[in-house]
């Protein structure tokens, strides 16, 4: 593992409120949301359980990308970046690395909500079906740590952080990640459908059931992750070079 | 091997419309510890960051022991301590160290770089939970962790205080002496005197001194009579600035001689009389067109 990787996975390991928000409370959630359905009448069907699991799954690794990556914002801020720049470390380097280390991540919340799902709320799955759901679910997080880097390549140490919560909230309140997007009112439901947060529960609902995702879901992954991805380009290149040719 | 450091040739960096560097010459020797000096806005830390491939010219080219800045950042030929340089948070100082080091060719040993740097006490520490003082220190260790053969330093004692400053400078003199050429920026007169073999004197963005500090001393060519006195008579021969505080009165002239017989000859009584070479400060102040 490189010297860099190793060192910025360390220090996301050592912050507990990251671990806390995005294992931890979407495994809680988890629970709580099949426990509540399970004391109203008729209970709570496997389909509903593993419904909640895959949007608990989808939440915590939107949250674990956002989060991840985020950060380098406040990296900018304390003049880290500019720091590692007059080291021997290639610049390719460090933004791979926080690619990787959004994209390592997003692993743990899937995989404890997972085991939350089968173990505590009984979903039951084939080996094969658990496989495509986490790979899914892991590959479509690209699309989240791309619009993590560009918030924090776009945004000041301040506004990024809370940037980030508003948007992990939006996308999961208005993706129906909390509420099934079939109990939205027509308008929302539009609104649903423009964000890339319910085409990758989509995409994680059909995984589930053993079939691949929609080309609709695919597409608009694909579409999300490569557009946050220049975007996040974009606001990079003009933020490292302050003095421009003229 | 080429026996120059740093060659900047027609540098200009412009920051939007304000033009921070223009049109400058400098020509570093290997193992010369020289001082860019200069009020805020001479362009110092613009020329840093060309060195140190952190902003792109507009035109002019910099070579750094033959190379270009950011080739020569990666080949490991640079160590730098920048003014808005930082540590990350949520890690502690040694791994921070570790990875600096880590990504130099020939990293210094640890032992001899946190003796060195004062910092063997702080691998532990969280880096949040650093002073100001030992920031510094760290950020030093960080600058030499690759024994780089060029330093770059931008105004790299403005946390410290007195005894850190002084502790800074003797482990400069030590590195200068092992032959590392040491390039630093600073306002501050006394440590470019008492440090630098060589300083650079920039305003405007160009080079408006340059040479040992004694010989930009004398290069405005002057020295200083000071005395307590009333009227005096105007113009007075050799007299170049006349600067009235109070009672005291301090005469910039080219020749004391000429301007001591003047003020004899007119009665003039030489109370509390001081004659001194003009400082590095009046050097600069006059050379950077301030006033005083």
């Amino acid at each position: 593992m490189s010297p860099l990787l190793a060192f910025q996975l360390r220090r996301v390991a050592r912050n507990r409120q990251f671990l806390f928000f995005t294992v931890l409370l979407p495994a809680a959630f988890t629970v709580f949301f099949t426990q509540v359905f399970a004391g109203t009448p008729g209970g709570v069907s496997p389909e509903q359980a593993a419904a909640t699991m895959v949007a608990m799954m989808a939440y915590g690794a939107i949250g674990a990308a956002l989060g991840a990556t985020v950060r380098l914002s406040f990296d900018r801020a304390s003049g880290w970046l500019r720091q590692l720049r007059v080291t021997p470390v290639p610049q390719t380097s460090v933004v791979a690395v926080d690619v990787a280390v959004g994209m390592l991540l997003t692993l743990p919340p899937l995989v404890v909500v997972a085991l939350t799902g089968r173990f505590v709320n009984g979903v039951r799955l084939a080996p094969g079906e658990w496989a495509g759901l986490v790979g899914v679910l892991w590959l479509g997080s690209a699309a989240f740590v791309a619009l993590g880097l560009l918030l924090g390549w776009a945004l000041e140490e301040r506004a990024a952080g809370g940037a980030v919560g508003i948007v992990g909230t939006v996308l999961a309140a208005l993706g129906g990640l909390w509420v099934p997007v079939e109990l939205f009112p027509s308008g929302l439901r539009a609104v649903a459908h423009g964000l890339p947060s319910y085409w990758y529960a989509e995409a994680g609902r059909a995984a589930a059931e053993g079939r691949p995702p929609s080309p609709a879901a695919a597409a608009a992954l694909t579409a999300f992750a490569l557009a946050f991805a220049v975007l996040a380009v974009v606001a990079a290149r003009r933020r490292s070079l302050p003095a421009v040719a003229g | 091997m080429s026996t120059t450091a740093l060659e900047v040739s027609g540098l200009t960096v412009r920051h939007g419309d304000v033009l921070a560097v223009d049109g400058l010459d400098l020509r570093i020797g290997r193992g010369e510890t020289v001082a860019l000096l200069g009020p805020n806005g001479a362009g110092k830390s613009s020329t840093v960051g060309a060195v140190l491939g952190l902003l792109r010219p507009a035109v002019g080219s910099v070579r750094v022991l033959g190379r270009r800045p950011a080739d020569a950042v990666r080949a490991g030929c640079v160590g730098a301590m920048l003014q808005h340089g930082g540590l990350p948070g949520d890690a502690r100082v040694g791994e921070v160290v570790h990875l600096v080091r880590s990504s130099y060719p020939d990293p210094w040993p640890l032992e001899d770089l946190t003796a060195t740097t004062g910092t063997g006490g702080l691998l532990g520490r969280d880096v949040g939970a650093l002073s100001g003082g030992q920031r510094q220190r760290v950020l030093l260790a960080l600058a030499l962790a690759g024994q780089p053969p060029l330093l770059l330093l931008d105004e790299p004692t403005s946390a410290m205080d007195a005894e850190g400053r002084r502790a800074f400078w003797t482990t400069m003199r030590d590195l200068a002496a092992r032959g590392t050429t040491v390039v630093f920026a600073t306002h501050h007169l006394e440590e470019a005197d008492a440090v630098a073999d060589r300083v650079v004197v920039l305003a405007g963005g160009r080079v408006v001194a340059d040479g040992a500090s004694a010989q930009v001393r004398s290069a405005v060519g002057g020295r200083t009579v000071r005395l307590t006195a009333g009227r005096l008579p105007d113009p007075l021969p050799g007299v170049t600035a006349v600067d009235r505080q109070g009672g005291t009165v301090a005469l910039t002239t080219t020749d004391v001689d000429v301007t001591l017989r003047a003020l004899l000859a007119a009665g003039v009584p030489l109370a509390d009389l001081e004659v001194r070479g003009a400082s590095l400060e009046d050097a600069v102040l006059t050379l950077t067109g301030g006033t005083r």
